[in-house]
């Protein structure tokens, strides 16, 4: 699946630890879903998404 | 969300003190009945028994005393749940081979001995697929 968090990320000016931190999970986590190998679930998608201050979850992930 | 996950916490700590616990009282009971002795090639059950209890009892305490909060996310459940399938094939791999061998030239092996290798290795199967897995996943 491909991701745009790196991209936002880097918009927000935030580290992936940070990132992280907010949505509970860690760092390898994000790693690997801006690396498009891991398949997120709803509810943390939702929780990037908002995190990453979008709208919608279409707009992070895209399938 | 957090609330709930708290409550879990400290659900789960009860039951594992409760667990601690039970064990360190079956064994006192199994010693003071010397029942147990010589089991299996054990020389003890109860004190095995009381022995298991404490270890427990030490690991829940230092996990509370250490103020490390450990993260477990979605991703390790999942790698965690694969991990465990990968260890259930092997073990069922393992005792075809075992009977198979069985078959050919039958196994004179102590039981207590056998079972400790066993686990041991479960453990070392079950650690080695869940690094590998979270490394490649």
């Amino acid at each position: 699946m491909k991701t745009k968090i790196a991209f936002y990320r880097k918009k927000l000016n935030i580290t992936q630890e940070e990132l992280a931190e907010l949505v509970g999970v860690t760092r390898q986590t994000i790693l690997v879903l801006e690396q498009g190998k891991y398949n997120p679930s709803l509810l943390l998608a939702h929780k990037i998404t908002r995190a990453l201050k979008q709208r919608k979850i279409e707009d992070v992930f895209k399938i | 969300m957090k609330n709930r996950q708290e409550k879990n916490r400290k659900k789960n700590l009860i039951l594992r003190y409760s667990l601690a616990t039970l064990l360190i009282i079956s064994g006192i009971v199994l010693s003071y009945l010397k029942l147990g002795n010589e089991f299996l090639g054990f020389s003890s059950v109860g004190l095995w028994l009381i022995y298991v209890g404490f270890v427990m009892l030490a690991v829940i305490s230092l996990q509370i005393l250490s103020k490390k909060k450990r993260i477990v996310d979605e991703r390790m459940e999942f790698i965690a749940a694969k991990a465990s399938r990968i260890t259930f094939m092997g073990i069922i791999i393992f005792a075809f081979i075992i009977m198979v061998i069985d078959g050919i030239k039958p196994i004179d092996f102590a039981y207590s001995y056998f079972m400790s290798y066993f686990i041991c290795g479960i453990v070392l199967l079950y650690a080695i697929s869940y690094k590998i897995l979270l490394r490649s996943n």
